[in-house]
């Protein structure tokens, strides 16, 4: 496990410096999910109506949450330039101070301090369902254009992507909650699938220090890969008792 | 810029790198600052933070409320159980123990104690606390406390007490709208479903048939029915449609009865076993579905899942990722 937490950090700074010494962004392929927000944010500046961003029901411990308050920064971004209004109800209050500093710091850099109000982030409560009815209280009453929810979640899921689809808004979901990723497949429009969802980031920022992370992981990838599939082969070249090493026992698995 | 820049990146880098370490490092120390301390400090830092949201949601609560706003008789619910749960949280104990029974109030218990005699005899004394008689109420309800007849529960015990008010709130009104909401969740699941089974296109269609070969086979009724019975069925299925790209119905007769005798004769070679061939069996369709096609996809999005998270903790250790502080 040391020398794999090695060897990606490695090859994330490896990447780094590639990048820096070609002087050139790696190409990022395009998320429709990630295109489709400023879609959104557009559709709710054409309606007159709110843009509704859930950062999930988990803490900043989660790095889902740290996650959803990056991509909150850069919604908060695209609201102060089309001067849209956001609704950024949290469920608990350390979420609730980081994300009101990221949409201040947003609306600062667009030149918009006056358009920031700092109950856009407001804190509703702890507890899961409770926190679910009152996030369907606020869309069934304000019934915001579009409806993000970036960060962890859980049974809630459901409950919002539905509520969010009877009244028509546009929904973008980004979690890495592996069990609710269907539930937003199935009720939202784009969803961030787990990785994606931490791509985001790099997505919407474009900047080469973090696109570089984002090709490190892939590299990963690519290598996990081929250890799988090295190790399928030797397994059964072993089972089959052609070779005499099997793989997988080899690295410890 | 200090203090608002590299004080956070350098607090982030070092409690990351200490946390990370002490996966790897067999040090007490660091393993009891990963484990216990530094989530003691969240805990603590939370802790304080609720405050900060409590004023929060009283603020815009009391806004909507004097305000008028749409909904605000949602606030007015909003604020009057804030301060319910409030007052019975910190002021009000909410449970006073006579032997087995609780009262939520010390009055309710001193008068299941205080008994009221009216004969003839008692008539000058006629409240009773045990074998003790006397003249006022009162009197009977000083003895009564200062023999500590009535035990009250102790202070922060009493939000977890079965019996006391609070808890009685926990139960029967918090639990209750908790649960109606879990509850919608069923409801839920059947409207995105309906909407998820709709075969509008090859992978829907796909999604659609392996959600009906999951709910049949996982239940009793599914292992009823025979992989012949599935057989024949797929024959029709496949014959509608090739009538449907052919549009020639001798080619669908044709295609359709030689599927019928191809299975039958099958079916008659080998005694019509209920679940052979078991590619074709419910039951164990559904099992092979689950733990293969289901468990592959799963498992890829899970070491995505996994990288991303890896990576993107190097990231704000690193100090790459700032826009969590508004960069």
């Amino acid at each position: 496990m040391f020398v794999l937490t090695l060897s990606v950090i490695f090859i994330m700074l490896y990447e780094i410096r590639l990048t820096k010494f070609t002087d050139k962004l790696p190409f990022l392929r395009s998320i429709p999910g990630l295109k489709a927000i400023e879609e959104a944010v557009g559709r709710s500046t054409e309606m007159g109506k709110p843009i509704l961003f859930v950062p999930g029901i988990m803490d900043m411990n989660e790095v889902e949450t740290v996650a959803g308050v990056v991509v909150l920064g850069h919604v908060a971004n695209m609201t102060a330039k089309y001067e849209t209004e956001l609704d950024v109800p949290v469920a608990r209050a350390i979420v609730m101070q980081a994300a009101r500093q990221v949409s201040k710091e947003a609306y600062l850099t667009q030149g918009r301090p006056e358009l920031y109000n700092e109950d856009m982030v407001h804190y509703i409560t702890d507890d899961q369902f409770a926190y679910a009815a009152a996030v369907n209280g606020i869309m069934q009453r304000d019934e915001p254009a579009a409806c993000l929810y970036m960060g962890k979640f859980f049974a809630e899921s459901l409950l919002f992507a539905e509520t969010g689809n009877s009244i028509g808004a546009i929904q973008i979901a980004g979690t890495g909650s592996q069990t609710q990723i269907p539930f937003f497949v199935t009720a939202c429009d784009y969803t961030l699938m787990g990785e994606e969802f931490f791509a985001a980031s790099a997505y919407l920022s474009q900047e080469a220090d973090l696109i570089a992370g984002i090709t490190a992981q892939d590299l990963i990838k690519v290598i996990l890969v081929i250890v799988i599939l090295f190790g399928t082969v030797s397994r059964a070249l072993f089972d089959l008792g052609l070779v005499s090493f099997d793989f997988i026992t080899l690295i410890g698995i | 810029m200090i203090l608002k820049r590299y004080i956070p990146i350098a607090i982030v880098a070092i409690f990351g790198s200490l946390t990370l370490s002490a996966w790897f490092i067999d040090n007490e120390t660091i393993e009891t600052f990963a484990n216990d301390d530094a989530t003691q400090f969240f805990d603590i830092i939370a802790a304080f933070a609720v405050f900060l949201g409590a004023l929060n949601l009283l603020k815009l609560q009391f806004i909507k409320f004097i305000k008028k706003q749409k909904g605000w008789q949602y606030s007015a619910i909003s604020i009057l159980s804030f301060f319910f749960a409030f007052i019975i949280g910190f002021f009000i104990r909410g449970a006073y123990f006579v032997d087995d029974k609780v009262f939520f109030t010390q009055e309710a218990a001193l008068e299941s104690i205080i008994i009221l005699d009216v004969s003839k005899e008692q008539q000058e004394e006629p409240y009773k606390v045990q074998e003790n008689s006397f003249k006022n109420l009162s009197d009977a309800k000083d003895f009564a406390i200062k023999q500590n007849l009535i035990t009250p529960v102790d202070w922060g015990a009493h939000v977890q007490k079965n019996g006391s008010l609070f808890q009685w709130m926990f139960k029967y009104i918090f639990s209750p709208l908790s649960a109606t909401m879990f509850a919608l969740l069923a409801f839920f699941v059947a409207s995105a479903s309906f909407r998820a089974f709709r075969a509008r296109n090859f992978e829907a269609s796909l999604l659609l048939l392996a959600g009906i070969i999951i709910m049949i086979g996982r239940v009793p009724a599914g292992g009823l029915i025979s992989s012949w019975m599935v057989m024949y069925l797929i024959v029709l299925v496949s014959g509608l449609y090739i009538h449907y790209l052919k549009k020639k119905n001798n080619v669908t007769i044709i295609f359709t009865l030689a599927g019928f005798i191809l299975v039958t004769i099958a079916g008659m070679i080998t005694g019509w076993p209920i679940d052979k061939p078991s590619i074709f069996y419910l039951p164990l369709l559904q099992e092979w579905i689950y733990l293969v096609p289901n468990a592959a996809g799963s498992t890829a999005i899970l070491m995505g899942i996994g990288l991303g998270i890896v990576v993107t903790s190097l990231r704000y250790i690193f100090g790459l990722e700032k826009s969590y502080l508004g960069e």
